[in-house]
């Protein structure tokens, strides 16, 4: 086979920091090449490269055997590269036939008016030949996850290109789609394409992939095919060393039959007035980790902003400790014992910009122990930090810079100790480790379950299904906000839990 | 019956300078770009316009030159907003200090308080279209405007069609709502928005032509008086559409013309009648951003 | 906390700004004719290099310091109270009619009674963009700048009809009694007021760095998502900062009033004024108590200086609003990074 794409020796550097290291890629003609790595390991940095929004600092890249200098999308789109980003790029308040079209509108004959018909007829014909179901005419923000998906797909096969590239396609797809996602990809390879798939899922990687390419820290580890590796392999290639992929979680401990925390009947509505939140009840007993799994978009962001008190629910209440806590402001909250891990780290949990001491107070910022006659203590405030940073093994340059210097992981880790420290009765950990490297993620893990030995109690929302069943004691599962069934983590096969999380109920189950 | 005519004819009046600041602000708004310095861009307009003509006597040369200049106050406000990345509020606000103090420092150079035109008058601008004009009551309302005042309400759908049928008005509204999508189809989002910044100057120059020379051939002192922020307001009422943010303008120049009928059978209380154009729009933008904002349940706010 | 290196990029982004602004300004006073050496010297001999005009300077900084601070409370919080000038106005009006009306005495009463009506009137004329911000989610800035014509259209009714001094030969409310007025010390225009001034600039030096509000106020400005996040009750505490604004706003108003206007005309303010000036100390003194001390010195002594400029050249007076805008201009700018 002809190689499509080769990179020599492409590299690049943020300021000292090397993303990306003397990168050798041969990608061959019609082929489904899978890039693998762990969170930070220069993937998407890569892929940025090759679709020309990023430069490289230095380094080839060969497209079909030519040298070709990637100055922006358009070039890379103008050699037949398309890119399928992992959030993506669509304009919510536009249509799908509009988004498609976006930057290759179809003008009238003579005018510089739009001819909204014909561009609807073209787009329509597409869906049709790639075998999709989709609307041209609705609006991208009435459209699911997976529609929203498929719009970009069509985007990029709209301009012709042969070279796909899919940026982590699967992290917010539920199974049944990831399957149909799969089967699209092999149509595709099928007619000609080639294609390459940014992920961390080894169980997709295995399905899909021709030939595979580890990358780690920013260099090329591996370079396989398929049928020579498994999954254990690819595994030890992305980390460096062996990895347990499950964690170390004796649920022998004794789950007292005490409701601390329960909801019932909460509704939720967003701004347009549509139901986010069903209906959902439920109760958390004392000493257990209550997993909340589910789809990305189903309801779990608005659930945590209500029971963090950031939003407004509806109907219904929220009672702890016997206490009614519905729709109390967060402060409030956190006076009653509970410590919040927010869902996204820099939007609610950090403020990049402050100093780390000033990170390590927010929301306990009027302690006594810090604030006296209403002037803050500042050398009381380093110690704290300080103290943080020992027993959390937090990782940073300067200890009085600003908190956005800091990696992921050790990010994560200031908000867990700052939390942890209040001493609070309940946790909430939303997506604790999520862009979290492997070593923090061990930790972070460790620290929940050593909290909830401690006799405390743990609601855990994450998309991640294996964080869910390695650490939950109990989970529910979400679909479009409601929940659609409660299982035990030991006794529940992944497959059933993918049913759920598709909104099938397992009413069979629950009869037995 | 007359004072009615006469507050409908005002209506139409007062309305255009808004109309065309509104018209031309909603694409930096759309393209996420607050310009309040259409207010200065707009003096800028009424300055040059009249004090060119002034000097020359060219209606030609003043009109392209007010035009020129606004379209450099646009320039810069892309070039520090945009390419500079500066706080395009402070950027906005800056180029409604300079301007006016250009002007003051320009007359007092001349050692004049204003500039009256005589070279030309207020007459010479309004047009008497044809047949509306015989028509009775509708003539004396709609006939016997200027031509920017015409092109305001004309300028209504034009942008309104350039703003949904156009790419130009797509790729805008794209900038504003997600440029990342924008550049990862390799739109020129920085163009975008020059672009858009430089249409609401276009438009608030007329305006300022509008408001000085054609319509009362003079200029004086900060004669804007705060119309570029009522059409600012105008705009987040109409959340950036067209045709529903002129109507704000328009409802503008309703109370304005009220103020200014009502005030002349007023005597002493005249005076208190000028704040009422202010009072309503904060009002209407009040009640507009309250229908909004009371479906809103997530807690916050955004800056 | 910021380093060395942090607050050096700081002070030169406050600076390249006002060399360029003043470069600016020097090549049109080379159009009218004059030497803008000359002209500068001029603008800033007497306000800064004499005793008495360095004093003076300090009598003009007074309310600038205070509209000073009155914006960066609110502009460090990332709302954008223009509405200051109107404060201002409305707190120094009301100063006027009670130091006019009103007499009880005891000198040290009724000035606090004065300065109290004042930040009463800012407070109560702030309240209205925060009310319609928090409620309503009403962008502050487009109803401060409506308001601001309000205002000055209302007072100027006021001042022109009800309250009106007949027996002034122009348009001015009746002057303050004396026990209302602050008396200068010795030959210059200072006064205790500005002593005030250096107090409430003190207090506000500690509100910003040490206490909770401050602390509010830079997460609320830095990430308000965050800040309501962590318990700060973002609605509630716009309100606050609304609040103090006014007040540091009304507090000038009345100082003024109190120490050198003694009446409100319809040029109470100056043009560009007190509160548009204070914006621009804010801006150049980034945000910070220091930083507005300093800024506010240097601006009443260019603005003294136009006064000079007038008498002693034949550049336009309005040659210092002309450079204040170009700086406004520039310091949207920022020339070196700061991390911040």
């Amino acid at each position: 086979m002809k190689s499509i794409i080769q990179t020599i020796n492409l590299t690049k550097k943020f300021g000292d920091f090397v993303a990306n290291n003397n990168i050798s890629l041969d990608i061959k003609e019609g082929e489904i090449r899978c890039i693998v790595g762990e969170n930070g390991a220069g993937k998407s940095t890569l892929m940025n490269m090759l679709y020309g929004l990023v430069a490289p600092s230095s380094g080839k890249i060969l497209i079909r055997g030519e040298e070709v200098k990637m100055t922006n999308p358009l070039t890379a789109i103008g050699v037949g590269i398309g890119m399928v980003h992992q959030h993506f790029k669509l304009v919510s308040s536009l249509t799908v036939y509009e988004n498609i079209l976006l930057g290759v509108e179809i003008k009238k004959k003579n005018s510089p008016l739009i001819d909204k018909k014909e561009e609807i007829k073209k787009v329509a014909k597409m869906i049709e030949d790639n075998h999709l179901q989709l609307n041209p005419t609705d609006k991208i923000e009435d459209i699911s996850i997976g529609e929203r998906q498929r719009v970009e797909i069509l985007k990029m096969l709209y301009r012709n290109v042969d070279i796909l590239i899919l940026d982590e396609p699967t992290a917010v797809l539920t199974p049944k789609e990831v399957d149909d996602l799969i089967a699209t990809l092999k149509l595709l390879k099928e007619q000609g394409k080639t294609i390459i798939v940014i992920t961390h899922k080894l169980r997709e990687v295995m399905e899909l992939a021709d030939s595979i390419t580890v990358l780690k820290h920013g260099n090329v580890v591996g370079d396989v095919l398929k049928q020579d590796t498994d999954e254990k392999e690819i595994a030890r290639m992305m980390v460096g060393r062996d990895v347990c992929l499950t964690v170390q979680n004796d649920r022998k401990h004794t789950v007292e039959k005490q409701v601390v925390y329960q909801v019932d009947n909460l509704n939720v509505l967003n701004d347009d007035g549509k139901k986010v939140i069903n209906n959902v009840s439920f109760k958390v007993n004392k000493g257990e980790i209550f997993g909340i799994a589910g789809v990305e978009g189903n309801g779990q962001s608005e659930l945590i902003k209500v029971l963090t008190g950031l939003m407004e629910a509806e109907s219904g209440n929220v009672i702890l400790y016997g206490k009614n806590v519905t729709n109390r402001w967060p402060k409030e909250l956190r006076k009653e014992g509970i410590g919040i891990i927010p869902e996204d780290r820099y939007a609610t949990g950090l403020c990049r910009e402050m100093s780390v001491s000033d990170n390590c107070i927010a929301g306990y910022h009027d302690n006594k122990e810090i604030l006296k006659y209403g002037l803050y203590n500042s050398k009381k405030i380093d110690e704290i930090r300080d103290k943080y940073i020992d027993e959390f093994d937090i990782r940073l340059g300067d200890k009085n810079g600003v908190i956005g210097n800091l990696s992921g992981g050790n990010a994560q880790k200031v908000i867990i100790a700052r939390e942890l420290a209040s001493k609070p009765k309940i946790l909430m950990a939303c997506q604790p480790t999520r862009g979290v490297d492997i070593g923090s993620i061990e930790f972070i893990h460790n620290e929940i379950i050593k909290f909830r030995d401690q006799g405390n109690t743990v609601i855990l929302v994450s998309s991640e299904l294996s964080e869910i069943m390695s650490l939950s004691d109990r989970v529910i599962v979400m679909y479009k906000g409601q929940i659609t069934g409660e299982i035990s983590p030991t006794e529940v096969s992944t497959v059933e839990i993918g049913l759920l999380m598709a909104g099938i109920k397992g009413e069979n189950k629950h009869e037995k | 019956m007359a004072l009615l005519n006469s507050i409908l004819y005002d209506t139409v009046y007062h309305s255009a300078p808004i109309i065309l600041c509104v018209i031309g602000g909603i694409f930096a708004y759309k393209a996420n770009v607050l310009n309040i310095a259409l207010e200065g861009m707009m003096l800028n307009g009424a300055f040059v316009s009249v004090l060119v003509m002034y000097f020359t006597g060219n209606i030609f040369l003043a009109l392209s030159s007010a035009i020129l200049t606004t379209l450099i106050w646009g320039l810069i406000f892309s070039y520090f907003g945009v390419s500079g990345s500066g706080n395009v509020i402070v950027i906005g606000l800056g180029i409604n200090f300079i301007v006016p103090a250009i002007a003051k420092f320009t007359l007092n150079m001349m050692g004049v308080s204003n500039i009256s035109l005589q070279n030309i008058s207020v007459s010479d601008f309004k047009i008497h279209i044809p047949i509306i004009d015989s028509i009775d009551i509708v003539g004396s309302i709609l006939s016997g405007h200027t031509f920017i005042t015409y092109l305001a309400f004309i300028g209504i759908i034009i942008m309104s069609v350039i703003m949904y049928q156009t790419k130009f008005g797509i790729y805008v509204r794209v900038v504003g709502e997600n440029e990342e999508a924008a550049i990862s189809l390799g739109l020129k989002t920085k163009l975008y928005k020059y672009l858009a910044i430089l249409l609401g100057a276009l438009c608030a120059g007329l305006a300022g032509i509008n408001l000085s020379l054609e319509r009362m051939c003079m200029y004086t002192n900060d004669m804007t008086a705060g119309r570029g922020f009522i059409a600012i307001a105008a705009i987040y009422c109409g959340g950036g559409k067209p045709l529903e943010s002129s109507l704000y303008a328009i409802l503008f120049g309703i109370s304005r013309a009220l103020a200014v009928n009502l005030s002349i059978n007023a005597g002493p209380m005249a005076g208190i009648f000028d704040t009422i154009p202010y009072i309503i729009m904060v009002s209407v933008l009040a009640t507009v951003s309250y229908m909004k904002f009371k479906n809103v349940r997530v807690r916050g706010y955004t800056f | 906390m910021r380093n060395n290196n942090e607050t050096l990029k700081h002070i030169i982004n406050s600076l390249i700004p006002v060399i360029l602004a003043f470069a600016l300004g020097a090549i049109i006073i080379l159009f009218t004719g004059n030497n803008p050496l000359y002209a500068y010297w001029i603008l800033l001999k007497k306000s800064l290099f004499t005793s008495k005009g360095f004093l003076d300077t300090l009598h003009y900084a007074s309310p600038l310091i205070l509209t000073g601070l009155a914006i960066a409370v609110t502009f460090k919080a990332n709302v954008y109270n223009m509405g200051v000038e109107g404060q201002m106005l409305l707190g120094g009006f009301f100063a006027g009619l009670v130091g006019s009306s009103i007499s009880v005495g005891n000198p040290f009463i009724e000035k606090f009674i004065c300065i109290i009506v004042a930040i009463i009137c800012g407070m109560a004329f702030a309240m209205i963009p925060a009310i319609l911000k928090v409620k309503c989610n009403v962008n502050e800035m487009v109803v401060t700048l409506m308001l601001n014509y309000g205002v000055v259209k209302v007072l100027e009714f006021l001042t022109t009809g009800v309250f009106k001094d007949k027996s002034a030969g122009y348009v001015a409310t009746p002057t303050i009694n004396d026990i209302a007025m602050f008396s200068r010390f010795g030959k210059s225009r200072i006064t205790a007021f500005f002593v005030i001034v250096i107090i409430v600039l003190i207090v506000m030096y500690f509100i910003m760095k040490k206490t909770k509000l401050g602390y509010e106020i830079t997460a609320i400005g830095k990430n308000p998502e965050f800040a309501e996040a962590c318990g700060m009750n973002v609605g509630k505490k716009i309100m606050v900062i609304m609040l103090l604004s006014g007040a540091l706003s009304g507090m000038a108003g009345a100082g003024w009033m109190l120490s050198d206007q003694f009446k409100y005309t319809l040029s109470f303010s100056g043009n560009p004024g007190l509160g548009w000036d204070g914006m621009l100390v804010a801006l150049l003194g980034g945000h910070t108590p220091i930083g507005i001390l300093v800024a506010s010195i240097f601006y009443a002594a260019l603005k003294t200086g136009s006064d000079s400029i007038n008498m002693y050249t034949s550049v336009p007076k309005e040659i210092v609003a002309l450079i204040q805008g170009i700086m406004i201009l520039f310091l949207a700018v920022k020339f070196l990074k700061e991390k911040k």
